[in-house]
């Protein structure tokens, strides 16, 4: 191989293997968006009690 | 010595110095010295001579040519000072940047034809009838329609000047030349400015950890992508395009391949994003100009992109609040909320590859003996946000503890801002030419598209206005007068 041609989006994407989700992505995902759900009512609550903005 | 010379060789850095020096020059109204006021101010025009004339009075001898050439001089000897200092071929430079200042300058200038740019208030001082109501920043849009024809159907004047196409330098120093004048404007309202920041970071927040893991979900379980590409796609797709999705590659050791074409995926979306947001938010948000700002940086990616949208959707909703309710609000506002989210997402992008980094080599691929270094979070700090938080503080301080400067420094950041036109539309023009959608479909790119625009129009927008609206929702722009 005396020049590699640039790698195709087309080849990578039919090369990619299927991997199962592990557990410690479900528990990053799940985490993730229940600290997300949390944090919204807390931050919203500050925001309005400590910054009001007019 | 290495850690010396990344100061220069890196864009990030670079951009830093470019808008310090030309906020240091600007500064030096404060002790009553003019050095910007020869900058070119571009006028709404119905007749050519209107056009052009230097931002200062001072300054009035020069001519609007005479200070157009010389900002034209200024910007070339700087930009090619920093083009040596990052190493690129001074002269392809030189030269690429002659054409993009010149097709740039020349979309501006056409965006600022009074019967496209003028809003209602202005059109009897102009002694026209009516016009598009859409303010000189249609200037930028037109800059990024000619770098798409650039970038799409003229391929060999695309590489000619591809040595000084660089959006994301001018986009920074853009970016760090605006904490000026965004501190000047928070010395006229700090309740609103803090909440604005409060706020922002707030959005923020919410939109890493709520964005994030739902992409990276659906990328893995409903589009079987691996690990290896699920991670900055949704990096790319979530949280803040290009520079995300390389530092999330970096994060989780993926091959450079990954990244690199998630993020030619980011900056075609982006393109997409940057022609219909900002023309929605003109027709559904004018009533909630805070929540179109944020909306525009939580929702477009890229630094470049999301910043240019915001400057857009200052102009269009402060232009339509006018036609339809009478409300003048001040300019510059919705571009700060705009900018105060991006910068949060640009700040907790090495947090964020940071805590993947440490997921990654510890547990999902666990590596013997391989630690993750706090310093990387450093490395991956995006540096001009220093020089956008730096002149931000220093120009809010100086007006605090010296209120009789307010004055001129507005006068200062009225003429450094000249720059940071001139830069975001130098930013339009080159996100176009970048923005090859011929060789990505040449490429295959459906299935990452597919996901990427499930994703975007489907969700990321969406909970972005979300986020915004709850965030933002009832905070206005001071009135102008009020």
């Amino acid at each position: 191989m005396e020049n590699d041609p640039q790698p195709r989006l087309v080849d990578e994407l039919q090369r990619m293997q299927r991997e199962e989700l592990l557990p410690i992505e479900k528990k990053l995902i799940t985490w993730s968006i229940v600290l997300g759900i949390v944090l919204l009512a807390v931050l919203t609550w500050a925001s309005y009690t400590f910054f009001p903005g007019q | 010595m290495a850690s010396w010379r990344s100061l220069l060789k890196s864009e990030d850095w670079m951009s830093l110095w470019l808008g310090l020096f030309i906020f240091a020059l600007s500064m030096g109204l404060l002790a009553g010295i003019d050095m910007l006021g020869w900058a070119v101010k571009t006028n709404v025009w119905t007749s050519f001579t209107q056009i052009v004339e230097p931002v200062s009075k001072g300054y009035a001898g020069l001519g609007g040519l005479g200070s157009l050439l010389l900002t034209f001089l200024f910007l070339l000897v700087i930009m090619t000072v920093a083009a040596r200092g990052l190493e690129a071929n001074v002269r392809r430079f030189a030269a690429g940047f002659v054409v993009i200042f010149a097709a740039s300058y020349l979309c501006w200038v056409a965006g600022h034809f009074a019967y496209v740019a003028a809003t209602p208030d202005k059109l009897d001082k102009l002694g026209i009838s009516w016009s598009l109501n859409l303010t000189g920043e249609a200037g930028y849009i037109l800059a990024l329609l000619a770098g798409l024809v650039v970038g799409n159907f003229l391929p060999r004047t695309a590489s000619r000047i591809a040595e000084a196409t660089k959006p994301e330098l001018y986009i920074k120093t853009a970016i760090v030349i605006m904490g000026a004048g965004l501190g000047v404007k928070a010395v006229e309202a700090l309740s609103l400015a803090s909440a604005v920041l409060f706020r922002g970071l707030c959005a923020i927040v919410e939109a890493y950890l709520i964005y994030w893991a739902v992409v990276y979900l659906v990328a893995r379980k409903y589009f079987g992508f691996s690990r290896e590409w699920a991670a900055p796609l949704a990096s790319g797709i979530s949280i803040c395009g290009v520079s995300a999705a390389i530092a999330t590659g970096g994060a989780i050791r993926a091959r450079p391949v990954v990244p690199i074409m998630v993020s030619s995926l980011v900056v075609i979306f982006a393109v997409v994003e940057l022609l219909l947001l900002p023309f929605a938010a003109q027709v559904f948000l004018y009533k909630e100009p805070m929540v179109a700002g944020a909306w525009m940086g939580l929702a477009v990616k890229t630094d470049g992109a999301a910043v240019a949208s915001g400057a857009i959707t200052d102009s269009l909703v402060r232009a339509k609040a006018l036609a339809v309710m009478g409300v003048e609000w001040k300019e510059g506002w919705i571009l700060m909320a705009t900018t105060t989210v991006k910068v949060f997402i640009d700040v907790f992008i090495g947090v964020w590859a940071f805590i993947l980094a440490i997921l990654w080599c510890t547990v999902i691929e666990r590596r013997p003996g391989e630690k993750v270094r706090v310093g990387e979070i450093w490395e991956r700090f995006p540096k001009f946000v220093l020089g956008y938080v730096g002149t931000f503080a220093a120009t809010l301080a100086l007006c605090l503890a010296f209120p009789h400067l307010v004055a001129a420094a507005k006068t200062a950041s009225g003429e450094a801002n000249v720059f940071r036109h001139l830069f975001f539309a130098m930013t339009f023009f080159t996100i176009g030419v970048v923005s090859n959608f011929r060789k990505l479909w040449e490429e295959g790119i459906g299935r990452l598209a597919a996901i990427y625009a499930i994703c975007l129009f489907g969700f990321i927008i969406w909970v972005g206005l979300l986020i915004s609206w709850i965030f933002f929702h009832g905070v206005t722009p001071p009135v102008v007068g009020g």
